[in-house]
C-alpha cells in the first residue's frame, strides 16, 4: 500500500466537499476504489455502466495520462504519487 | 402567507427564488454550480429532490432537508451494462414511494429516496421498446402521474414514444394513444410513435388527462383510452409543459410556432389558459412581452404552487423567470437572467 493523494477537479470537488483526497492503496484502481469508497457518489460521476472510466473522464498518474499506459489503472502506486482527474475538454 | 420557493435549474447550476409574498423576490445561488440541473421534486417526507446531469460525469440525483445542503443519493437509478442513462427528467411522489423518468427512455421506483432506485422492468423492457425511438430531445421518460384516487394507477409519458399506464401497481403498461396524431410511425407497432411533451391530470377527475404533444393539443375523459383534439384559441399546436392549477383545475401551457421554429408566435408571449377542461384557450399575456419576445419554454419549465390564487410560474430558455400570483392574469420578472431554464419546481414551505 503507497501513500497517495487524487486531485479532483473544482466541479466535482464541490460535490464531495474535498479538492485533494489522501488514500492509501496499491494500484490506480485501488485508489479509485478507495475514492469512491470515501465518496460513494463519485462512483456514478467517474465511471460508466461498464465499469470503465467514462469516456471523457481522464486520469493522470503523475504526469502520464492512465490510458496510455499498458497497465491502464493497474499501474503500481509508490508512495507520495499524485492522481489526478480531468475533464477531457472536447468542443468549444 | 406561506413562503413560496422556486427551485430553477439551468444549463449551468440551480437557483433559488424566495418570495414571502410572491411578489416581491430574491435569488440566491448557483446550487450544483456548473452542473446541468434537469429535474426536482419532494418526497412524501418533505425531503427534497434534484438531479444533475453532466456530459463529462453522467447523471446524478441529490437529496436535501432545506434545498440548501444537498447530498448525492449512494444508490440512485442505474441501468448498469447494456443501457446507457444519459439524464433524470423527472422525480415524482406517488403514495408508495417515488419514480424518476431518465433518458434512455425507463423509469425507476424507490419506496425510499436514498434508494436503492430499482428499475420499473415492466416498462422498461416493453414489448415495443426496440421500436422505441428519440425526439429532438431524446429517448426521454418525463413524466409520471398517479391517480390520486387509485395508486395501482399511473400514467407515463415518454418522448417520442407516448403515453403509459398501468393499471396494477407498475407491473404492466400499455400504450394509451388511440386518437393522438402519429409522430413517428413504426411498421409493426401502430400503438407508438406518438410525441408526448406535456401531460396532466385533472385534479378534480383522474379520468380526465390533458396532453402537449408534438402535433397538438388533446384531452382525454376516459383515463386516457382515447383523446379527442382540443385546441380551440390556441395560436399553435407545438409547445411543451402544461401544468393544472390543483384548486380550480384551470390548465395552462405555452404554445410554441411549429416544431420548425419552436417560438411564440409572431414574437408575442403569452401563457394560455383553460378554465374548461381544455375545451377552449384564452392568452395570459399582461406583463409578458408582446413584441420581439422570442423565449421558449421546455416541458419542466412551468409549475404551480397550489395556492389559492394559483402561483403560476415558468422559465424560459433565455434564462428568464416570470411568476403570477393571480392564476395567470398578471405577470412578473424577479430581477435576474440565468442560464437556460430546464426545470422550475414551486415549493411552498
Amino acid at each position: 500500500m503507497a501513500h497517495v493523494t487524487i486531485h479532483l477537479p473544482s466541479i466535482l470537488a464541490s460535490l464531495v466537499g474535498e479538492r485533494v483526497v489522501p488514500v492509501d492503496a496499491a494500484s490506480v484502481a485501488g485508489a479509485l476504489e478507495a475514492l469512491t469508497a470515501r465518496h460513494p457518489a463519485l462512483g456514478q460521476a467517474l465511471f460508466d455502466e461498464s465499469g470503465a472510466l467514462r469516456e471523457h473522464v481522464l486520469c493522470f498518474h503523475n504526469k502520464e495520462n492512465t490510458h496510455w499506459h499498458a497497465q491502464g489503472l493497474g499501474q503500481k502506486l509508490l508512495a507520495g504519487d499524485k492522481l489526478t482527474i480531468l475533464q477531457a475538454v472536447t468542443g468549444g | 402567507m406561506k413562503k413560496v420557493v422556486l427551485f430553477v435549474g439551468t444549463e449551468k447550476g440551480a437557483f433559488l427564488i424566495r418570495s414571502r409574498d410572491r411578489y416581491n423576490w430574491q435569488l440566491e445561488g448557483p446550487l450544483f454550480k456548473g452542473w446541468k440541473v434537469t429535474a426536482a421534486g419532494r418526497s412524501p417526507d418533505g425531503r427534497f429532490l434534484a438531479a444533475s446531469a453532466s456530459y463529462v460525469y453522467g447523471p446524478l440525483l441529490h437529496i436535501s432537508d432545506d434545498l440548501v445542503q444537498w447530498d448525492s443519493v449512494k444508490d440512485g437509478p442505474s441501468y448498469g451494462e447494456g443501457r446507457k442513462l444519459e439524464q433524470i427528467w423527472t422525480v415524482a411522489a406517488t403514495r408508495r414511494g417515488l419514480y424518476a423518468g431518465v433518458a434512455e427512455a425507463g423509469l425507476f421506483f424507490a419506496a425510499d429516496p436514498m434508494g436503492p432506485w430499482k428499475p420499473v422492468q415492466g416498462l422498461n423492457d416493453h414489448p415495443t421498446r426496440a421500436a422505441w425511438q428519440p425526439g429532438l430531445g431524446g429517448l426521454c421518460a418525463h413524466v409520471v402521474l398517479e391517480n390520486p384516487e387509485n395508486p395501482d394507477q399511473l400514467w407515463c409519458g415518454i418522448s417520442a414514444v407516448g403515453v403509459f399506464r398501468t393499471d396494477d401497481g407498475g407491473k404492466t403498461w400499455h400504450p394509451r394513444n388511440r386518437g393522438v396524431t402519429v409522430a413517428i410511425e413504426d411498421k409493426d407497432h401502430k400503438d407508438i410513435g406518438f410525441c408526448v411533451h406535456g401531460l396532466a391530470l385533472n385534479p378534480h377527475n383522474p379520468a380526465v388527462l390533458y396532453r402537449q404533444d408534438h402535433l397538438g393539443m388533446f384531452r382525454s375523459d376516459d383515463a386516457g383510452d382515447t383523446w379527442q383534439r382540443s385546441n380551440a384559441g390556441l395560436p399553435a399546436d407545438f409547445g411543451f409543459p402544461i401544468v393544472t392549477d390543483p384548486d380550480t383545475g384551470a390548465v395552462y401551457a405555452y404554445p410554441l410556432h411549429s416544431d420548425e421554429y419552436r417560438l411564440p408566435v409572431g414574437g408575442a408571449m403569452a401563457v394560455y389558459r383553460s378554465t374548461d377542461q381544455a375545451r377552449s384557450w384564452a392568452p395570459l399575456a399582461r406583463g409578458l412581452m408582446q413584441e420581439g419576445g422570442y423565449a421558449s419554454v421546455l416541458r419542466g419549465a412551468m409549475d404551480v404552487d397550489g395556492l389559492s390564487p394559483c402561483g403560476v410560474y415558468f422559465g424560459t430558455s433565455s434564462g428568464t423567470v416570470h411568476c403570477s400570483a393571480d392564476g395567470g392574469d398578471s405577470w412578473q420578472q424577479p430581477d435576474c437572467l440565468l442560464p437556460r431554464i430546464l426545470c422550475i419546481k414551486a415549493f411552498v414551505l
